[in-house]
């Protein structure tokens, strides 16, 4: 019973139970585009590097150790952009994130977490990438969601990330969850 | 080839630890201390040094490529990550299919280690080359 717990236990449970993450800023947010970034052209030794990494140590396939094109896994962001800007207003850009979103230029609550997790991806994949492509990448807010669990009340967040080549053509869309506590 | 419910894609299997986990921090900048160091793996709660969620998605990748063939398609992939990779770990990547739609095949895939337990499942549609 809650009357019977010591005062600064009670209060901390009274809190778990009223707490919520998803105040008005944090749900309007939903949608929003929050920054568009551009690869450098890709080089065929980045889709090797990247084969001999996957396939370690069996050999990788040959069409990779040709470059004819890249797997489909293949991150042309992974060592920094050719550019990044931010589409927030009044951000100016000088945080670079290249997983998830910024939360702060989003003006969320400033939250504090024990535990962060990666809960997942989902992908949908369009054309290959190939050597020379420059991959135009726009970030933006998924759905956020809370639940209790056994660590608490979990903020579970989408970020949506839209891949595109210079022809404007869809190589992928990626739902990445994460999962803090 | 004829695809049909129940069939079991060729597995995609590698024994893991710091050996693989650091060619992928190379090539995706991934040098994120949990993946590094058994200390911080420890503190994160794992008992060491555990392997990338993008590694084990790869993995799967390099399944269904193989499968469908230089022509076929990946044409979508979603997994949870329900468990950490941890080192030493024979990690295996498998799939199975769970319809034909047309040229579209659904498939349940995970990674699973070497007692079976699963470390990341999730689905995938998939078009075979011709």
């Amino acid at each position: 019973m809650m009357a019977s717990l010591p005062f600064r236990q009670q209060e901390f449970q009274e809190e778990q139970m009223t707490q919520t993450y998803l105040t008005d800023v944090v749900r309007n947010a939903v949608g929003t585009e929050c920054s568009r970034t551009v690869s450098y052209p890709i080089e065929a030794s980045a889709i090797r590097r990247w084969a001999l990494a996957v396939y370690w140590p069996e050999p990788a396939p040959q069409v990779f150790m040709d470059a004819e094109y890249a797997p489909e896994d293949f991150d042309p962001f992974a060592w920094g952009p050719a550019s990044y800007e931010s589409l927030l207003e009044g951000d100016d850009g000088s945080v670079v994130v290249r997983h998830g979103i910024n939360e702060r230029a989003l003006g969320f609550p400033e939250w504090k977490f024990r535990a962060g997790l990666n809960g997942g991806m989902n992908c949908t994949y369009g054309v290959r990438m190939h050597v020379g492509d420059v991959i135009t990448d726009v970030k933006s807010v998924g759905e956020y969601t809370e639940r209790q669990g056994r660590n608490g009340l979990m903020l579970i967040t989408q970020s949506i990330s839209t891949w595109t080549n210079q022809q404007g053509e869809l190589v992928k869309r990626t739902v990445n969850a994460g999962i803090r506590y | 080839m004829t695809v049909k419910v129940g069939d079991e894609l060729p597995t995609f299997t590698r024994e893991t630890g710091f050996a693989n986990w650091n060619r992928y921090a190379a090539v995706n900048d991934e040098f994120v201390p949990i993946h590094m160091d058994d200390a911080a793996g420890e503190a994160a709660g794992n008992g060491g040094a555990f392997g990338m969620g993008n590694l084990q998605w790869a993995y799967l990748h390099n399944m269904l490529r193989s499968w469908v063939g230089e022509n076929g398609e990946i044409l979508s992939i979603e997994v949870q990550f329900r468990s950490p990779n941890v080192k030493g770990q024979t990690v295996t990547a498998k799939g199975v299919v769970t319809a034909v739609d047309g040229d579209v095949i659904s498939l349940d895939v995970w990674t699973e280690q070497q007692e079976g337990v699963k470390l990341a499942p999730g689905s995938a549609k998939v078009k075979l080359g011709k």
